[in-house]
């Protein structure tokens, strides 16, 4: 019983997106509301996991999502040819953006991993941007002109499927993808993983006399991150709208928008994410109607409130107030 | 022929480098003293161009005028984002000096993208050109050459010779020891965030000679990029580093365009933009207190 | 066999000499006091038998293998374990939480899960009396209560050599005796070498040691049974700062 009573955090969680996908099913005209909502607790749950749990902000996050996309565009186009893949093709993209991912994040994390905070944050400064024009500068995979898949994606699933999938199946990806993080999350948090990061989190020197091989753990988190943006990428992206632009899919905002997220909902903690989520995609939603444009010129003056008085976040504060209580094991 | 064009494009490299140079060194002095780093950065050098843009096109003025202006009004804005926000940062964890410079820089995009309006801008400031037959250099891109090298000799000299200079010196070197020898080192603090916010709207001023027409809120995110990178060339704390530094990356960046555009098949552009990312992680790797500092 | 043992040592940092030609054995279960002022090379010196720098000469042995070189996470589950003067807790985690990771990643952590370590927590926890506090978040104790927590989660690695920083700086003489009492009686059982490092020959650590170490300008100027030491008249001249007489042994 005891073992169960571990994944209890994830209750709140798991009943969130499924309350989400209710209500998008079941109302009128809000599954894009829903659908929007559920990518920013898929971006939240995954940035969480490095810059919540470290305590280092990678900017070029967006990066990692930018590469999942093409890895789904790639085995699309590519693969088309061969018929008899089928819908294994999306399969395969999804392969194919995590091994990018993967493999850009050790790229990356090679570098940067070794270097202390500030030097970590300048080292991917210029991710995004350096893999952006990477691509439109040696003209690889059609440079700047990107790539359009509509017609492969029909070829590959048939009309009515592929229409199914950019306007509902995608999404279900999306929301496994958040619920997918969620989990992780919680394992890293409840075992060797979490603690580690915690601690070099707190205080790197110590932990490593304490016998903490940081880098190792700062590596793990690094590139978990980097393979759920990868997969988010791929399906949020890829296959919702089947076009890939480079100045689009490296865009810094998302990194902007992750960081909001994650911080007004609590940084290291696992209902963070999604209440951020939500505060920051309702909010967008309802401003888009009135002030579109508007959400990072509010948004910005709020988490510099947020580092500079309240840096736990909404979920932090929450937890600080009900510690003690039953309901503490909830809120985690 | 080659030859020519390379050395044509290098002397503009030179004298774009000086501009890049000073625009870093605001950069380098506010992390040689608080030890911030102030990823919002580029966000200022589009205050200063979008002031320049603004005094030149509604109200007539010179550019070289608006240099003191944009100085004046960033030491403003420098105080104002110190008092308000980076002095409860300093011992905070570093990600929230991180994220709270990022944030302003984010903030400052928004404002002037509301006010002004997120089209690509720019003003044509013609005063004649210089013919040095490799190439030809447009009068106002000297100025904005010379002006850089004159702030920077200014920036020297208050270090050395003024009270100010010193104690903000000593705290750099010590600023435990400072404050028990009576310096204010608070005041200090301010003053340097200031001052580098100053220097670096003010580099913003300079730089729009060098883009006729791409003046809007976001171009802010190239320019820290780069400024990044020439001071990690330089010596992250060292202003001085910081100008040699922007003078090597002008060079650097000249240079590998005009061999950029001769390779069949790539964007020299992109290209360029791709190869000045490499350059930071290179230096990083090797000697990230800089390859032009001291130590 | 020695458990530690330094042949002549230096660290310089550029042209400063901070620790010159040390050597020195302490021995399982010993427990040893390194004196000397500021900038007499202790802490330099410590920071090398941790880990945090590498000498430019000399050696470095635990247990027999030449540890000079290895980075300081894998000094830990060898046994070094190592306090802090002033106390570095993870401050958002519990004290549990706190002396767990000491737990984990120390001498017994491969075989220990993170429930095992946690069970490690509360034996420690009840046997230094923070019980009280076991389940608050460990920045917000009192200094005292942090520093008991830092030889704590020390001693949660199960560590065969202790590194002391001048652990009982500005606390009460009465906190200190206790203190030093109990880790004596905690090393004593579970066969610890303690080295601590103290700017001055405290009353405590003298009752305690069996050998002092005096370090002066890096260079290591006294070895010897705290009896013996304690009457060098150079010791005496340059650190006590009182007669032998005066002093509570």
């Amino acid at each position: 019983m005891k073992q169960i009573q571990k994944y209890f955090p994830l209750i709140p969680v798991f009943a969130a997106y499924l309350i989400m996908f209710f209500l998008g099913e079941n109302m009128e005209g809000i599954w894009q509301l829903m659908s929007m909502l559920l990518f920013y607790c898929a971006l939240g749950q995954a940035f969480n996991v490095f810059m919540g749990m470290t305590g280092y902000v990678d900017f070029g996050y967006v990066a990692f999502l930018g590469v999942g996309t093409y890895g789904m565009a790639l085995s699309i186009t590519r693969l088309v040819q061969y018929e008899f893949l089928g819908a294994w093709i999306i399969v395969i993209g999804f392969g194919l953006a995590m091994v990018m991912s993967t493999l850009l994040s050790m790229a990356v994390g090679a570098v940067a991993l070794r270097l202390r905070g500030a030097y970590f944050a300048i080292a991917t400064i210029g991710v995004n941007e350096g893999f952006r024009f990477l691509i439109e500068g040696a003209r690889i995979w059609n440079g700047s002109e990107g790539m359009i898949f509509t017609a492969d994606l029909n070829k590959v699933l048939g009309r009515d499927t592929a229409a199914a999938l950019c306007t509902y199946w995608a999404d279900i990806m999306v929301l496994v993808i958040a619920a997918l993080a969620a989990f992780v999350t919680l394992v890293y948090m409840r075992s060797k993983i979490g603690y580690a990061l915690t601690a070099l989190r707190e205080d790197e020197d110590a932990a490593k006399v304490m016998g903490i091989n940081v880098t190792k753990f700062k590596i793990i988190a690094f590139i978990t991150s980097a393979c759920f943006a990868g997969l988010l990428g791929a399906t949020a992206w890829a296959l919702k709208t089947p076009y890939v632009f480079p100045p689009e899919v490296f865009e810094i905002h998302y990194t902007i928008e992750a960081i909001i997220i994650v911080m007004l909902g609590g940084a290291g903690t696992l209902l963070g994410p999604v209440v951020g989520g939500l505060v920051y995609g309702i909010s967008k939603y309802y401003l888009s109607i009135f002030l579109p444009g508007f959400q990072l010129l509010i948004f910005a003056p709020i988490i510099l409130v947020i580092i500079v008085l309240f840096p736990e976040g909404i979920v932090g504060m929450m937890k600080a107030k009900t510690k003690g209580t039953g309901v503490e094991r909830f809120i985690v | 022929m080659f030859f020519e064009q390379l050395g044509g494009n290098l002397l503009q490299g030179v004298v774009l480098g000086a501009v890049y140079g000073m625009a870093t060194m605001g950069l380098s002095l506010i992390f040689g003293v608080l030890k911030v780093v102030n990823v919002g950065h580029g966000a200022f050098i589009m205050v200063g161009a979008f002031l320049t843009l603004f005094l030149f096109s509604s109200l007539g003025i010179n550019p070289l005028i608006a240099i003191p202006v944009a100085f004046m009004v960033g030491m403003g804005l420098g105080l104002i984002f110190y008092y308000t926000t980076i002095r409860k940062l300093i011992k905070a964890p570093e990600l929230a000096t991180l994220l709270a410079t990022f944030s302003i820089g984010v903030l400052l995009e928004e404002l002037i993208k509301l006010i002004f309006g997120s089209e690509f801008r720019g003003y044509n400031w013609v005063v004649g050109k210089l013919d040095l037959g490799i190439t030809v250099l447009p009068l106002s891109k000297l100025y904005a050459c010379i002006g850089s090298v004159l702030i920077a000799v200014l920036l020297y000299l208050w270090f050395k010779k003024t009270r100010a200079g010193s104690a903000v010196r000593s705290v750099v070197e010590d600023s435990e020891g400072a404050r028990v020898c009576g310096i204010n080192v608070g005041g200090a603090y301010a003053l340097s965030f200031s001052l580098g916010i100053g220097l670096t709207v003010a580099s913003g001023v300079l730089l729009t000679m060098f883009i006729p027409v791409g003046i809007n809120p976001y171009m802010g995110g190239g320019y820290t990029l780069k400024a990044f990178v020439i001071a990690v060339l330089g010596g992250l704390s060292s202003p001085y580093g910081a100008f040699f530094g922007g003078l090597v990356f002008g060079l650097i960046e000249n240079g590998s365009y005009t061999l950029f555009a001769y390779i069949p098949g790539v964007e020299p552009f992109a290209l360029t933009r791709f190869l000045s990312f490499v350059i930071l992680l290179v230096i990083l790797l090797i000697r990230p207190t800089g390859i032009l500092s001291a130590k | 066999m020695a458990l530690l043992q330094l042949e002549n040592v230096s660290k310089r940092f550029g042209g400063l000499v901070a620790v010159n030609q040390v050597s020195l054995e302490i021995d399982p279960g010993e427990f040893v006091g390194i004196v000397g002022p500021n900038g007499s090379g202790k802490t330099t010196l410590f920071n090398v038998i941790s880990g945090v720098f590498y000498p430019e000469e000399g050696t470095v042995m635990f247990e027999g293998r030449d540890i000079t070189r290895l980075p300081p996470f894998k000094r830990a589950p060898l046994g070094i374990g190592r306090t802090f003067q002033i106390p570095r807790p993870f401050a958002s985690a519990t004290v549990r939480e706190n002396i767990a990771v000491g737990a984990m990643f120390g001498t017994q952590g491969h075989r220990l899960s993170v429930d095992g370590s946690l069970e490690v927590a509360d034996e420690i926890i009840k046997r230094v009396d923070l019980a009280a506090h076991r389940d608050k978040a460990a920045g917000t104790l009192t200094p005292v209560e942090k520093k008991l927590m830092e030889i704590a989660r020390a001693l949660a690695m199960k560590p065969k050599l202790l590194l002391m920083d001048e652990a009982m700086a500005g606390m009460h003489p009465n906190d200190i005796d206790q203190m030093v009492a109990f880790i004596k009686r905690v090393a004593d059982e579970e066969n610890i070498a303690i080295v601590a490092m103290v700017e001055h020959i405290m009353r405590a650590v003298v009752g305690l040691a069996e050998k002092v170490i005096v370090l002066h300008q890096g260079s290591k100027i006294v070895d010897a049974p705290t009896k013996e030491a304690l009457e060098n008249p150079r010791v005496v001249e340059v650190y006590l700062g009182h007669a032998p007489e005066d002093s509570a042994c």
